[in-house]
């Protein structure tokens, strides 16, 4: 599939009105790529992939495919096939016309439409419920449908949105190791909006995460992880989410809780910083920071502290051989590699 | 007895009550129709007659047979009921879908045009088609019949097309499909329950208009409605032959009911969209 399905968005903008959806976005995708959109509701990650597909023009900007501009070509002739959060199935057709309506429009020969169907539902094992209805599927079903539609063309591009918001969690879980299996095996570029960042890190191969119309930052799940460049997405990357406090920085070290900490930055002379520590970083130590205790979320595997360090609330995640009890008191440090730094007035990394 | 069973006897005798309204114009009706004239006029009212099919007979083999007036009455109403269909689909869907300058504007004239009192139109209707030499003719009572079956039936069909998830419609462009087989393909399949409402609705209205009829009409064209009258003169009412006609002027419209009720109740049922609506 080389050469197929690479997408480059330049200077987008998207205005309803005075507000200001998308302010310039720009990012490439490769082919054969899942990429992921990530971001919380608002964030114009929808209206990214809305803009992609044609379904929305945007106010400023090209978009290209495959080198080609297409910012003002319809939606039905740019080769894309989508999964909609609603699945949009056509209620009134059978799951196999369903299936078939895409090949239909495309004016493929009858003869090759049957077996084309069978082939797509049978990759997303839904082949014995072609008869049916859309009315008559399960949830889970219904999404396969969805997606029985979308690979069935062999269209360039793959576009998802939310599509695993509908269904329980178990089935979410499932669903999404075989969406990756499914888009391996196809080879085709999937784009992916999701506000789940687990299932960012999980199933993309790169991810732009959105905040506020633009995008933050672009790199893979490891990266965007390890490095995250801004506080915003410090605070939204990790489940719990990286403790960002205010410190005071000098010639390598922060103090945090009366305590100096070693980091790793270069930075000359002496100045405000925000400290970011992710909660699975923090060690329990016999000589650290000090705190209290104040609450313990188990997790079965490991468990979640909230700890009191002289009024500054930090969240810790231990295994769970190594939980204290509610109320001790105990001493938690970072490796200086641990230690993210924020600039307070960019909120940029440092 | 328990409480429960009073309270479903009462129910059923409140059911009857209701049921004996509604059904007492065609039970008295399709009686009449059975009966001589003398045995119509009779009192008390005679429950137990001989029935006969003679008024059936006159009124459909007779010198007045009603039957050319039958058919002016099916050709006017197939007639206004597809020319509305027609129009009343694309405009519907624009009027749910698109978004265009002057959208409410639109919406709301096209419901004003059905407070107007028809007798106030009745004769700037009768000058204009004078004029254009069209009284008599099908075209000049389709034509008059449009301006406001039409207006009724796009604000019934909208509230159908609106129901359907834009999504849906987005889905079928991404999977190559032009706007208008979109329409032909997507949607209107799915509002077919809505369009059989408005067909039953629009061929009701056209076939038992009278007022506009008996102006417009002469004695080429002459709807069933405005034939019925014939049998109401000012020496006597025939009413075994009114009550006749008038149960065989219901029966076309009672068979289009029957087919309808099938796209009627299976609109109502087919599931759509999981999740639900636009975001």
């Amino acid at each position: 599939m080389s050469g197929r399905g690479e997408v480059r968005f330049e200077d987008i903008i998207k205005m309803h009105g005075e507000f200001a959806a998308l302010k310039g976005v720009n990012f490439e995708i490769k082919p054969g790529e899942f990429f992921a959109l990530l971001g919380p509701s608002g964030s114009g990650k929808s209206t990214t992939l809305r803009i992609l597909a044609g379904l929305d023009a945007p106010t400023a900007g090209h978009v290209y495919i495959d080198g080609k501009d297409v910012t003002s070509v319809d939606a039905r002739d740019r080769d894309i096939a989508m999964v909609f959060q609603s699945y949009a199935l056509y209620p009134h057709m059978t799951v196999a016309d369903n299936i078939a309506f895409p090949l239909e429009m495309a004016n493929m020969p009858r003869a090759k439409i049957g077996p084309a169907v069978v082939d797509a539902a049978r990759k997303v094992k839904i082949d014995h419920l072609l008869d049916r209805k859309p009315g008559q599927l399960s949830g889970g079903q219904q999404q396969r449908c969805a997606l029985a539609r979308a690979i069935v063309r062999k269209a360039r591009l793959f576009l998802l949105d939310e599509p695993l918001s509908n269904l329980d969690a178990k089935l979410r879980l499932e669903t999404r190791a075989e969406l990756k299996k499914l888009q391996r095996s196809l080879g085709v570029t999937a784009v992916y909006v999701t506000h789940d960042q687990e299932e960012a890190m999980t199933l993309a191969d790169r991810m732009a995460v959105f905040m506020a119309g633009e995008i933050q930052q672009v790199g893979t799940p490891a990266e965007v992880f390890a490095k995250p460049n801004s506080i915003e997405i410090a605070g939204f990357i990790g489940n719990p989410p990286m403790n960002l406090l205010p410190a005071r920085y000098i010639n390598g070290d922060i103090t945090i809780g009366g305590r100096w900490l070693k980091t790793t930055a270069q930075l000359a002379g002496e100045r405000d910083v925000i400290v970011g520590l992710r909660p699975s970083a923090l060690r329990i130590v016999a000589d650290g920071i000090n705190g209290k205790v104040d609450l313990i979320e188990d997790l079965g595997d490991s468990a979640i502290l909230d700890i009191d360090c002289s009024g500054t609330q930090i969240r810790a995640r231990v295994n769970h051989d190594n939980v204290p009890r509610e109320g001790d008191a105990i001493a938690i440090a970072a490796r200086p590699q641990d230690i993210h730094l924020f600039d307070p007035t960019t909120r940029k990394r440092l | 007895m328990s409480a429960r069973r009073v309270r479903m006897f009462a129910l059923i005798a409140i059911s009857l009550v209701f049921l004996l309204a509604w059904a007492f114009p065609i039970v008295w009706s399709v009686l009449n129709s059975l009966k001589t004239d003398p045995d119509v006029l009779a009192y008390p009212p005679k429950l137990i007659f001989s029935p006969t099919l003679d008024a059936y007979r006159d009124v459909l083999f007779g010198s007045g047979s009603i039957l050319p007036n039958l058919v002016s009455s099916i050709v006017i109403s197939v007639g206004t009921t597809i020319v509305t269909m027609l129009m009343a689909i694309p405009a519907a869907y624009a009027l749910a879908r698109l978004r265009f300058r002057g959208k409410k504007f639109a919406g709301f004239y096209v419901l004003a045009t059905q407070m107007l009192p028809p007798v106030g139109i009745i004769i700037p209707y009768f000058l204009v088609l004078r004029n254009i030499g069209w009284i008599d003719t099908y075209q000049g009572i389709i034509l008059i019949y449009l301006s406001f079956s039409l207006p009724f039936a796009i604000w019934l069909l909208v509230s159908y097309f609106e129901d359907i998830p834009f999504e849906m419609e987005e889905a079928a462009y991404l999977d190559g499909a032009s706007r208008l087989r979109t329409l032909r393909r997507i949607i209107i399949p799915q509002v077919r329950g809505g369009i059989a409402v408005t067909v039953v609705f629009v061929f009701l209205n056209a076939w038992n208009e009278f007022l506009f009829a008996v102006v417009l009409s002469g004695n080429t064209v002459r709807p069933v409605t405005v034939a019925m009258f014939n049998f109401v003169s000012v020496e006597q009412t025939l009413w075994a032959k009114l009550a006749a006609v008038s149960v065989l002027a219901m029966l076309p419209v009672v068979a289009l009911g029957v087919v309808a009720q099938k796209h009627i109740v299976k609109g109502l049922t087919v599931g759509a969209v999981k999740g639900g609506g636009r975001r």
